[in-house]
Protein backbone atom coordinates (compact mmCIF):
# COMPACT_ATOMS: atom_id res chain seq x y z
CA UNK A 1 0.00 0.00 0.00
CA UNK A 2 2.69 2.69 0.85
CA UNK A 3 4.63 1.39 -2.06
CA UNK A 4 1.68 2.37 -4.09
CA UNK A 5 1.28 5.66 -2.39
CA UNK A 6 5.08 6.60 -2.88
CA UNK A 7 5.02 5.67 -6.66
CA UNK A 8 1.56 7.98 -6.89
CA UNK A 9 3.11 10.61 -4.81
CA UNK A 10 6.44 10.29 -7.19
CA UNK A 11 4.84 10.20 -10.01
CA UNK A 12 2.39 13.74 -9.47
CA UNK A 13 5.83 14.99 -9.01
CA UNK A 14 6.74 14.05 -11.75
CA UNK A 15 3.96 15.07 -13.16
CA UNK A 16 3.55 18.82 -11.87
CA UNK A 17 7.96 19.45 -12.54
CA UNK A 18 6.80 18.24 -16.24
CA UNK A 19 3.54 20.46 -16.58
CA UNK A 20 5.80 23.37 -15.22
CA UNK A 21 8.78 23.38 -17.65
CA UNK A 22 6.11 22.89 -20.36
CA UNK A 23 4.29 26.04 -19.63
CA UNK A 24 7.67 27.92 -18.94
CA UNK A 25 9.44 27.01 -21.27
CA UNK A 26 8.28 24.05 -23.73
CA UNK A 27 5.55 26.25 -25.34
CA UNK A 28 7.57 29.42 -25.59
CA UNK A 29 9.81 27.64 -27.85
CA UNK A 30 7.07 25.55 -29.85
CA UNK A 31 4.89 28.61 -30.13
CA UNK A 32 7.72 30.39 -31.49
CA UNK A 33 9.01 27.47 -34.28
CA UNK A 34 5.07 27.37 -35.28
CA UNK A 35 5.10 31.25 -36.43
CA UNK A 36 8.23 30.72 -38.32
CA UNK A 37 5.65 28.65 -40.95
CA UNK A 38 2.97 31.90 -40.50
CA UNK A 39 2.96 34.68 -43.13
CA UNK A 40 2.19 38.51 -42.59
CA UNK A 41 0.00 40.43 -44.26
CA UNK A 42 0.00 43.94 -43.57
CA UNK A 43 0.23 43.68 -39.64
CA UNK A 44 -2.50 40.98 -39.14
CA UNK A 45 -0.38 37.66 -38.77
CA UNK A 46 -2.20 34.94 -40.93
CA UNK A 47 -1.96 31.47 -38.86
CA UNK A 48 -1.32 29.55 -41.72
CA UNK A 49 1.19 26.91 -42.66
CA UNK A 50 3.32 27.92 -45.28
CA UNK A 51 7.13 27.13 -46.51
CA UNK A 52 7.37 30.94 -47.83
CA UNK A 53 9.62 32.16 -44.73
CA UNK A 54 12.34 29.46 -45.68
CA UNK A 55 12.00 30.08 -49.36
CA UNK A 56 12.36 34.10 -48.91
CA UNK A 57 15.91 32.52 -46.73
CA UNK A 58 17.07 30.70 -49.13
CA UNK A 59 16.49 32.95 -52.86
CA UNK A 60 16.87 36.27 -50.62
CA UNK A 61 20.00 37.78 -51.84
CA UNK A 62 20.94 39.02 -48.16
CA UNK A 63 20.39 36.12 -45.99
CA UNK A 64 22.80 33.29 -46.41
CA UNK A 65 25.64 34.96 -46.71
CA UNK A 66 24.88 37.11 -43.78
CA UNK A 67 24.40 34.05 -42.01
CA UNK A 68 27.42 33.01 -42.76
CA UNK A 69 29.28 36.00 -42.44
CA UNK A 70 28.21 36.19 -38.84
CA UNK A 71 29.17 32.33 -38.05
CA UNK A 72 32.53 33.29 -39.25
CA UNK A 73 32.45 36.55 -36.67
CA UNK A 74 31.92 34.12 -33.98
CA UNK A 75 34.24 31.95 -34.99
CA UNK A 76 36.43 34.54 -34.71
CA UNK A 77 35.74 36.14 -31.64
CA UNK A 78 35.41 32.45 -30.05
CA UNK A 79 39.30 31.91 -31.53
CA UNK A 80 40.27 34.90 -30.49
CA UNK A 81 38.88 34.40 -27.10
CA UNK A 82 40.41 30.83 -26.85
CA UNK A 83 44.16 31.89 -27.57
CA UNK A 84 44.01 34.44 -25.09
CA UNK A 85 41.48 33.18 -22.15
CA UNK A 86 43.30 30.12 -22.44
CA UNK A 87 47.17 31.54 -21.26
CA UNK A 88 45.38 34.00 -18.70
CA UNK A 89 43.65 30.54 -17.32
CA UNK A 90 46.53 28.69 -17.20
CA UNK A 91 48.43 31.37 -15.93
CA UNK A 92 46.02 31.71 -12.83
CA UNK A 93 45.84 27.76 -12.41
CA UNK A 94 49.80 27.56 -12.57
CA UNK A 95 51.49 30.17 -11.55
CA UNK A 96 49.11 32.64 -9.53
CA UNK A 97 49.30 30.60 -6.48
CA UNK A 98 47.34 32.27 -3.64
CA UNK A 99 46.06 35.20 -5.82
CA UNK A 100 44.87 32.79 -7.93
CA UNK A 101 41.21 33.38 -6.94
CA UNK A 102 41.64 36.82 -6.32
CA UNK A 103 42.61 37.73 -9.65
CA UNK A 104 39.68 35.54 -11.50
CA UNK A 105 37.34 37.23 -9.85
CA UNK A 106 38.58 40.63 -11.10
CA UNK A 107 38.06 38.98 -14.21
CA UNK A 108 34.44 37.53 -13.90
CA UNK A 109 33.37 40.89 -12.23
CA UNK A 110 33.45 42.49 -15.60
CA UNK A 111 31.25 40.14 -16.69
CA UNK A 112 28.12 41.52 -14.49
CA UNK A 113 28.81 45.30 -15.54
CA UNK A 114 26.51 46.84 -17.78
CA UNK A 115 26.23 45.09 -20.96
CA UNK A 116 25.37 48.32 -22.53
CA UNK A 117 27.77 50.73 -21.00
CA UNK A 118 30.73 48.26 -22.21
CA UNK A 119 29.16 48.97 -25.62
CA UNK A 120 28.68 52.48 -25.50
CA UNK A 121 32.27 52.80 -23.90
CA UNK A 122 33.96 50.85 -26.85
CA UNK A 123 32.70 52.75 -29.11
CA UNK A 124 34.64 56.12 -27.75
CA UNK A 125 37.83 53.76 -27.11
CA UNK A 126 37.53 52.80 -30.85
CA UNK A 127 36.61 55.84 -32.36
CA UNK A 128 38.72 58.50 -34.38
CA UNK A 129 40.05 60.19 -32.08
CA UNK A 130 39.65 57.39 -29.55
CA UNK A 131 41.94 56.04 -27.29
CA UNK A 132 43.34 53.18 -29.10
CA UNK A 133 44.01 55.34 -32.31
CA UNK A 134 45.84 58.28 -29.54
CA UNK A 135 47.85 55.39 -28.06
CA UNK A 136 49.13 54.31 -31.37
CA UNK A 137 49.69 57.79 -32.62
CA UNK A 138 51.88 58.82 -29.79
CA UNK A 139 53.93 55.40 -30.05
CA UNK A 140 54.05 56.46 -33.53
CA UNK A 141 52.56 52.97 -35.26
CA UNK A 142 50.21 55.40 -37.14
CA UNK A 143 50.58 58.58 -38.61
CA UNK A 144 47.01 59.61 -38.48
CA UNK A 145 43.64 58.85 -36.83
CA UNK A 146 42.89 55.36 -38.35
CA UNK A 147 39.00 54.02 -39.15
CA UNK A 148 39.90 50.81 -38.88
CA UNK A 149 38.69 50.60 -35.53
CA UNK A 150 34.72 51.71 -35.62
CA UNK A 151 31.86 51.16 -37.28
CA UNK A 152 32.79 47.93 -39.04
CA UNK A 153 33.26 44.15 -38.78
CA UNK A 154 36.36 44.89 -36.21
CA UNK A 155 34.50 46.72 -34.36
CA UNK A 156 32.39 44.36 -33.16
CA UNK A 157 34.27 41.98 -32.92
CA UNK A 158 36.80 43.60 -30.64
CA UNK A 159 33.79 44.67 -28.60
CA UNK A 160 32.49 41.37 -28.72
CA UNK A 161 35.93 40.11 -27.22
CA UNK A 162 36.02 42.44 -24.57
CA UNK A 163 32.56 41.90 -23.42
CA UNK A 164 32.97 37.73 -23.86
CA UNK A 165 36.04 36.78 -22.74
CA UNK A 166 36.03 36.16 -18.82
CA UNK A 167 33.07 33.56 -20.19
CA UNK A 168 36.38 31.38 -21.79
CA UNK A 169 38.08 32.42 -18.73
CA UNK A 170 36.21 30.37 -16.13
CA UNK A 171 35.34 26.94 -17.16
CA UNK A 172 38.96 26.82 -18.49
CA UNK A 173 40.48 28.08 -14.65
CA UNK A 174 38.27 25.15 -13.20
CA UNK A 175 39.19 22.20 -15.14
CA UNK A 176 42.82 23.54 -14.89
CA UNK A 177 42.88 23.92 -11.60
CA UNK A 178 41.70 20.50 -10.69
CA UNK A 179 44.64 19.02 -12.35
CA UNK A 180 46.69 17.53 -9.49
CA UNK A 181 50.56 19.02 -8.97
CA UNK A 182 51.52 15.37 -8.69
CA UNK A 183 50.25 14.56 -12.32
CA UNK A 184 52.42 17.14 -13.41
CA UNK A 185 55.58 16.25 -11.68
CA UNK A 186 55.04 12.60 -12.11
CA UNK A 187 55.30 13.43 -15.75
CA UNK A 188 58.75 15.36 -15.27
CA UNK A 189 60.15 12.20 -13.59
CA UNK A 190 59.20 10.34 -16.50
CA UNK A 191 61.22 12.30 -18.41
CA UNK A 192 59.03 14.98 -20.39
CA UNK A 193 59.91 18.53 -21.09
CA UNK A 194 57.67 21.47 -20.30
CA UNK A 195 56.60 21.56 -23.38
CA UNK A 196 55.72 17.57 -23.75
CA UNK A 197 53.97 17.27 -20.44
CA UNK A 198 51.62 20.79 -21.42
CA UNK A 199 50.87 19.06 -24.99
CA UNK A 200 50.35 15.73 -23.67
CA UNK A 201 48.99 15.85 -20.14
CA UNK A 202 47.93 19.13 -19.11
CA UNK A 203 46.27 20.05 -22.53
CA UNK A 204 43.85 17.51 -22.94
CA UNK A 205 42.86 17.17 -19.42
CA UNK A 206 41.43 21.42 -19.78
CA UNK A 207 40.24 20.60 -23.13
CA UNK A 208 36.67 20.37 -21.81
CA UNK A 209 36.22 23.61 -19.96
CA UNK A 210 38.26 25.29 -22.76
CA UNK A 211 35.26 24.00 -24.95
CA UNK A 212 32.39 24.63 -23.19
CA UNK A 213 33.78 28.17 -22.64
CA UNK A 214 34.41 28.44 -26.25
CA UNK A 215 30.75 27.33 -27.22
CA UNK A 216 28.83 30.07 -25.25
CA UNK A 217 31.13 32.65 -26.51
CA UNK A 218 30.38 31.17 -29.99
CA UNK A 219 26.53 30.82 -29.67
CA UNK A 220 26.39 34.21 -27.78
CA UNK A 221 28.31 36.13 -30.37
CA UNK A 222 26.26 34.58 -32.60
CA UNK A 223 23.06 36.28 -31.38
CA UNK A 224 24.20 39.16 -30.38
CA UNK A 225 22.30 42.02 -31.98
CA UNK A 226 22.58 45.15 -30.13
CA UNK A 227 26.75 44.95 -30.65
CA UNK A 228 27.00 45.47 -34.11
CA UNK A 229 23.76 47.98 -33.68
CA UNK A 230 26.09 49.78 -32.05
CA UNK A 231 29.21 49.60 -33.00
CA UNK A 232 28.89 47.88 -36.48
CA UNK A 233 28.01 50.89 -39.16
CA UNK A 234 26.89 49.76 -42.03
CA UNK A 235 28.84 47.10 -42.85
CA UNK A 236 28.94 45.53 -39.88
CA UNK A 237 25.40 44.05 -39.61
CA UNK A 238 24.97 40.67 -38.61
CA UNK A 239 22.68 37.74 -39.13
CA UNK A 240 21.06 38.39 -35.05
CA UNK A 241 20.65 42.31 -36.03
CA UNK A 242 18.17 40.99 -39.25
CA UNK A 243 16.19 39.08 -36.99
CA UNK A 244 15.55 41.73 -34.62
CA UNK A 245 14.94 44.46 -37.43
CA UNK A 246 12.00 42.38 -38.61
CA UNK A 247 10.70 42.93 -35.03
CA UNK A 248 10.90 46.12 -34.99
CA UNK A 249 10.07 48.66 -38.24
CA UNK A 250 9.77 45.44 -40.63
CA UNK A 251 7.27 44.46 -38.53
CA UNK A 252 7.28 40.67 -39.87
CA UNK A 253 7.61 38.00 -37.09
CA UNK A 254 6.75 35.22 -39.24
CA UNK A 255 9.98 35.56 -41.01
CA UNK A 256 12.01 37.05 -38.39
CA UNK A 257 10.85 34.11 -36.29
CA UNK A 258 11.85 31.92 -39.17
CA UNK A 259 15.19 33.63 -39.41
CA UNK A 260 15.54 32.43 -35.66
CA UNK A 261 14.72 28.95 -36.02
CA UNK A 262 17.75 28.22 -38.28
CA UNK A 263 19.86 29.81 -35.56
CA UNK A 264 18.01 27.59 -33.19
CA UNK A 265 19.00 24.77 -35.05
CA UNK A 266 22.59 25.68 -35.50
CA UNK A 267 22.65 26.44 -31.18
CA UNK A 268 20.94 22.97 -30.64
CA UNK A 269 23.35 21.10 -32.97
CA UNK A 270 26.32 22.37 -31.06
CA UNK A 271 24.86 22.31 -27.60
CA UNK A 272 24.05 18.48 -28.30
CA UNK A 273 27.48 18.27 -29.91
CA UNK A 274 29.84 20.11 -27.21
CA UNK A 275 27.49 17.55 -24.26
CA UNK A 276 28.81 14.45 -26.37
CA UNK A 277 32.55 15.63 -26.83
CA UNK A 278 33.07 16.53 -23.55
CA UNK A 279 30.64 13.49 -21.88
CA UNK A 280 33.17 11.15 -23.86
CA UNK A 281 36.74 12.84 -23.12
CA UNK B 1 61.88 26.12 -12.62
CA UNK B 2 63.91 26.64 -16.09
CA UNK B 3 64.86 29.73 -17.67
CA UNK B 4 62.49 29.32 -20.14
CA UNK B 5 59.16 28.64 -17.77
CA UNK B 6 60.24 31.40 -15.73
CA UNK B 7 59.82 33.58 -19.35
CA UNK B 8 56.84 31.90 -19.92
CA UNK B 9 55.32 32.95 -16.94
CA UNK B 10 56.18 36.79 -17.13
CA UNK B 11 54.79 36.58 -20.49
CA UNK B 12 51.43 35.24 -19.61
CA UNK B 13 51.41 37.79 -16.56
CA UNK B 14 51.61 40.72 -18.91
CA UNK B 15 49.06 39.14 -20.84
CA UNK B 16 46.88 38.94 -17.90
CA UNK B 17 47.55 43.24 -16.68
CA UNK B 18 47.02 43.69 -20.41
CA UNK B 19 43.37 42.07 -20.43
CA UNK B 20 42.88 43.19 -17.06
CA UNK B 21 43.27 46.51 -18.78
CA UNK B 22 41.39 45.92 -21.66
CA UNK B 23 38.45 44.44 -19.64
CA UNK B 24 37.90 47.32 -17.32
CA UNK B 25 39.02 50.10 -19.57
CA UNK B 26 35.19 50.91 -20.77
CA UNK B 27 33.97 51.36 -16.63
CA UNK B 28 37.00 53.06 -15.83
CA UNK B 29 35.95 55.45 -18.86
CA UNK B 30 32.74 55.66 -18.01
CA UNK B 31 33.58 56.78 -14.13
CA UNK B 32 36.35 59.18 -14.85
CA UNK B 33 33.67 61.02 -17.73
CA UNK B 34 31.14 61.30 -14.52
CA UNK B 35 33.67 63.66 -12.89
CA UNK B 36 35.54 65.13 -15.35
CA UNK B 37 34.50 66.92 -18.67
CA UNK B 38 35.78 67.44 -21.92
CA UNK B 39 36.23 69.39 -24.58
CA UNK B 40 36.97 68.80 -28.28
CA UNK B 41 38.94 65.49 -27.33
CA UNK B 42 40.83 66.88 -24.46
CA UNK B 43 40.35 66.65 -21.00
CA UNK B 44 39.99 69.41 -18.47
CA UNK B 45 41.45 68.56 -15.70
CA UNK B 46 40.02 70.77 -13.90
CA UNK B 47 36.37 70.54 -14.01
CA UNK B 48 36.31 67.62 -11.52
CA UNK B 49 32.72 68.29 -9.81
CA UNK B 50 30.40 65.17 -8.38
CA UNK B 51 27.09 67.25 -9.35
CA UNK B 52 25.73 64.88 -11.56
CA UNK B 53 25.32 62.65 -8.70
CA UNK B 54 23.42 65.05 -6.56
CA UNK B 55 21.68 66.07 -9.40
CA UNK B 56 20.86 62.38 -10.36
CA UNK B 57 17.69 63.17 -7.44
CA UNK B 58 16.09 65.26 -10.46
CA UNK B 59 16.32 62.43 -13.46
CA UNK B 60 12.55 61.23 -12.38
CA UNK B 61 13.24 58.94 -15.54
CA UNK B 62 16.85 57.38 -14.53
CA UNK B 63 15.24 56.90 -10.69
CA UNK B 64 12.23 55.28 -11.93
CA UNK B 65 13.84 53.05 -14.03
CA UNK B 66 16.13 51.92 -11.48
CA UNK B 67 13.43 51.26 -9.19
CA UNK B 68 11.58 49.36 -11.90
CA UNK B 69 15.17 47.45 -12.08
CA UNK B 70 15.14 46.67 -8.72
CA UNK B 71 11.35 45.34 -8.48
CA UNK B 72 12.20 42.76 -11.72
CA UNK B 73 15.45 42.02 -9.74
CA UNK B 74 13.50 40.78 -6.91
CA UNK B 75 10.88 39.23 -7.78
CA UNK B 76 13.06 37.35 -9.89
CA UNK B 77 14.90 36.16 -7.34
CA UNK B 78 12.07 34.83 -5.24
CA UNK B 79 10.83 33.02 -8.11
CA UNK B 80 13.93 31.64 -9.78
CA UNK B 81 15.07 30.44 -6.59
CA UNK B 82 11.59 29.14 -5.45
CA UNK B 83 11.15 26.85 -9.30
CA UNK B 84 15.19 26.32 -8.96
CA UNK B 85 15.19 24.58 -5.41
CA UNK B 86 11.72 22.30 -6.74
CA UNK B 87 13.59 21.54 -9.63
CA UNK B 88 16.99 21.03 -7.95
CA UNK B 89 15.23 18.65 -5.12
CA UNK B 90 13.53 16.84 -8.03
CA UNK B 91 16.76 16.25 -9.99
CA UNK B 92 18.07 14.89 -6.53
CA UNK B 93 15.82 12.54 -4.98
CA UNK B 94 13.98 10.64 -8.72
CA UNK B 95 15.81 8.71 -10.90
CA UNK B 96 15.29 8.04 -14.67
CA UNK B 97 15.13 10.12 -18.09
CA UNK B 98 12.69 11.91 -17.17
CA UNK B 99 14.73 14.12 -14.95
CA UNK B 100 17.37 14.14 -17.82
CA UNK B 101 15.17 15.52 -19.86
CA UNK B 102 13.77 18.23 -17.33
CA UNK B 103 17.28 19.15 -16.74
CA UNK B 104 18.18 19.66 -20.49
CA UNK B 105 14.60 21.70 -20.87
CA UNK B 106 16.02 24.32 -17.91
CA UNK B 107 19.28 24.52 -19.57
CA UNK B 108 17.79 25.44 -23.08
CA UNK B 109 16.77 29.40 -22.27
CA UNK B 110 20.32 29.77 -21.11
CA UNK B 111 22.13 28.07 -23.72
CA UNK B 112 20.35 29.13 -26.37
CA UNK B 113 21.19 32.73 -27.51
CA UNK B 114 18.99 35.36 -25.72
CA UNK B 115 17.39 36.57 -28.85
CA UNK B 116 15.65 33.32 -29.22
CA UNK B 117 14.05 32.93 -25.52
CA UNK B 118 12.88 36.49 -25.88
CA UNK B 119 11.31 35.83 -29.04
CA UNK B 120 10.09 33.22 -27.71
CA UNK B 121 8.47 34.71 -24.48
CA UNK B 122 7.48 37.64 -26.70
CA UNK B 123 5.13 35.29 -29.47
CA UNK B 124 3.77 33.04 -26.61
CA UNK B 125 2.59 35.91 -24.53
CA UNK B 126 1.19 37.40 -27.64
CA UNK B 127 -0.44 34.40 -28.81
CA UNK B 128 -2.07 34.14 -25.10
CA UNK B 129 -3.24 37.84 -24.88
CA UNK B 130 -0.87 38.50 -22.09
CA UNK B 131 0.10 42.76 -22.42
CA UNK B 132 4.24 43.27 -22.20
CA UNK B 133 4.67 44.72 -19.20
CA UNK B 134 7.16 44.66 -16.07
CA UNK B 135 5.38 41.01 -15.02
CA UNK B 136 6.69 39.37 -18.46
CA UNK B 137 10.40 40.68 -18.15
CA UNK B 138 10.02 38.98 -14.89
CA UNK B 139 9.33 35.70 -16.48
CA UNK B 140 11.63 36.50 -19.45
CA UNK B 141 14.56 37.09 -16.11
CA UNK B 142 13.41 33.94 -13.85
CA UNK B 143 13.60 31.60 -17.15
CA UNK B 144 16.85 32.73 -18.27
CA UNK B 145 18.23 32.58 -14.42
CA UNK B 146 16.70 29.39 -13.27
CA UNK B 147 19.82 27.41 -14.97
CA UNK B 148 22.00 28.68 -13.05
CA UNK B 149 20.01 28.82 -9.89
CA UNK B 150 18.93 25.09 -10.71
CA UNK B 151 22.74 24.34 -10.96
CA UNK B 152 24.39 26.04 -7.67
CA UNK B 153 21.86 24.91 -5.23
CA UNK B 154 21.63 21.18 -6.93
CA UNK B 155 25.57 20.77 -6.41
CA UNK B 156 25.22 21.73 -2.64
CA UNK B 157 22.27 18.88 -2.51
CA UNK B 158 24.77 16.35 -4.05
CA UNK B 159 27.14 17.33 -1.69
CA UNK B 160 24.69 15.97 1.38
CA UNK B 161 24.91 12.89 2.36
CA UNK B 162 21.90 10.41 2.04
CA UNK B 163 21.91 9.50 5.67
CA UNK B 164 20.95 13.31 6.41
CA UNK B 165 17.37 13.07 5.72
CA UNK B 166 17.23 9.40 6.90
CA UNK B 167 17.76 10.41 9.74
CA UNK B 168 16.19 12.91 10.06
CA UNK B 169 12.89 10.44 8.56
CA UNK B 170 14.16 8.24 11.73
CA UNK B 171 14.08 10.63 14.44
CA UNK B 172 10.50 10.89 13.24
CA UNK B 173 10.30 14.31 11.65
CA UNK B 174 7.72 14.74 8.81
CA UNK B 175 8.31 15.91 5.35
CA UNK B 176 7.94 19.37 6.20
CA UNK B 177 9.91 19.30 9.87
CA UNK B 178 12.96 17.35 7.68
CA UNK B 179 12.96 19.94 5.15
CA UNK B 180 12.62 23.35 7.60
CA UNK B 181 15.05 21.82 10.17
CA UNK B 182 17.43 19.51 8.30
CA UNK B 183 17.51 20.52 4.79
CA UNK B 184 17.01 23.72 4.71
CA UNK B 185 20.18 25.04 6.97
CA UNK B 186 21.96 22.98 5.56
CA UNK B 187 21.56 24.08 1.82
CA UNK B 188 20.60 27.81 3.09
CA UNK B 189 24.01 29.49 1.72
CA UNK B 190 23.70 27.95 -1.58
CA UNK B 191 20.12 29.80 -1.58
CA UNK B 192 21.71 32.99 -1.04
CA UNK B 193 24.61 32.95 -3.43
CA UNK B 194 21.93 31.52 -5.97
CA UNK B 195 19.74 34.65 -5.59
CA UNK B 196 22.13 37.12 -5.42
CA UNK B 197 23.36 36.09 -8.59
CA UNK B 198 20.28 36.04 -9.63
CA UNK B 199 19.46 39.81 -8.87
CA UNK B 200 22.81 40.12 -10.41
CA UNK B 201 22.31 38.85 -13.80
CA UNK B 202 18.67 40.29 -13.24
CA UNK B 203 20.22 44.23 -13.04
CA UNK B 204 22.10 44.25 -15.95
CA UNK B 205 20.03 41.83 -18.59
CA UNK B 206 19.41 43.39 -21.97
CA UNK B 207 19.09 41.12 -24.54
CA UNK B 208 15.65 39.24 -23.47
CA UNK B 209 14.37 42.61 -21.64
CA UNK B 210 14.38 44.39 -25.22
CA UNK B 211 11.81 42.15 -26.93
CA UNK B 212 9.64 41.86 -23.61
CA UNK B 213 9.23 45.44 -22.10
CA UNK B 214 6.14 46.94 -22.47
CA UNK B 215 6.05 51.00 -21.97
CA UNK B 216 8.17 50.85 -18.55
CA UNK B 217 11.82 50.58 -18.53
CA UNK B 218 14.36 48.78 -16.82
CA UNK B 219 18.13 50.71 -16.35
CA UNK B 220 19.68 48.61 -19.03
CA UNK B 221 16.56 49.82 -21.68
CA UNK B 222 16.98 53.23 -20.36
CA UNK B 223 20.34 53.48 -21.24
CA UNK B 224 19.81 51.56 -24.43
CA UNK B 225 17.47 54.80 -25.45
CA UNK B 226 19.68 57.30 -23.63
CA UNK B 227 22.63 56.40 -26.57
CA UNK B 228 21.28 57.57 -29.25
CA UNK B 229 21.49 61.06 -28.11
CA UNK B 230 24.46 60.26 -26.15
CA UNK B 231 24.95 60.46 -21.96
CA UNK B 232 24.57 62.87 -19.99
CA UNK B 233 26.75 63.36 -16.88
CA UNK B 234 23.35 62.18 -14.83
CA UNK B 235 23.48 58.75 -16.90
CA UNK B 236 27.29 58.37 -15.96
CA UNK B 237 26.78 58.76 -12.85
CA UNK B 238 24.02 56.21 -12.38
CA UNK B 239 26.12 53.85 -14.63
CA UNK B 240 28.97 54.75 -11.49
CA UNK B 241 26.44 53.70 -9.14
CA UNK B 242 25.47 50.25 -10.26
CA UNK B 243 28.77 49.51 -10.84
CA UNK B 244 29.30 49.73 -7.52
CA UNK B 245 26.10 47.97 -6.78
CA UNK B 246 26.60 44.89 -8.50
CA UNK B 247 30.68 45.02 -7.90
CA UNK B 248 29.35 44.61 -3.93
CA UNK B 249 27.48 41.95 -4.91
CA UNK B 250 30.01 39.77 -6.47
CA UNK B 251 32.53 40.58 -4.01
CA UNK B 252 29.56 39.26 -1.49
CA UNK B 253 28.94 36.18 -3.25
CA UNK B 254 32.76 35.44 -2.88
CA UNK B 255 32.87 35.85 0.21
CA UNK B 256 30.36 34.23 1.04
CA UNK B 257 31.88 31.33 -0.90
CA UNK B 258 34.89 31.08 0.22
CA UNK B 259 33.56 31.62 4.22
CA UNK B 260 31.42 28.26 3.24
CA UNK B 261 34.75 26.76 2.20
CA UNK B 262 33.31 24.10 0.47
CA UNK B 263 33.08 24.30 -3.00
CA UNK B 264 29.53 25.24 -3.80
CA UNK B 265 29.86 26.34 -7.72
CA UNK B 266 31.47 23.97 -10.21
Amino acid sequence: MTNIINYFQSSIWTIVSFIMVTIIILIPLLSFLSYSFFTVDNVEIIHEFSLYNFKEFLTGEIYIPTFFRTLLLALTVMIACMITGYPIAYFLAMYAHRSKYFILLILIIPLFMSYIIKIYMMRSILGYSGLINKLLMMFGIISEPSEFFLYNQNAVIITLIIILLPLIIIPTFTSLEKIPRNIIEATYDIGCKPFQSFRYVIFPISLPGLIVGAVFVFILALGDFVTPQLVGGTSGFTYGKIIYSNFGMAFNWPFGTALASILLIVSVIIILLTNYLTRKT
Amino acid sequence: MTRAETFTKYILGFLTIFVVIALYAPIVLTIFYSFYKTRKGKVDWDSFSYEPYTKLIFEKQILESLVNSVYVGLVTVVFSVLIGFYFANYYHTHKGKMREFLQFVIFLPFLLPPIISGLALLIFFREVGLPRSLNTVVIGHTIFVLAIVYKIILNKLETLKPSLMESAYDLGANKLQAFWYVLLPNIKLSLVIAGLLAFTISLDETLITLFLIGDDTTWPIKLWAKMRVGFSKQVNASVTLILILTTTLVLLIAWIISKSEKKIMY
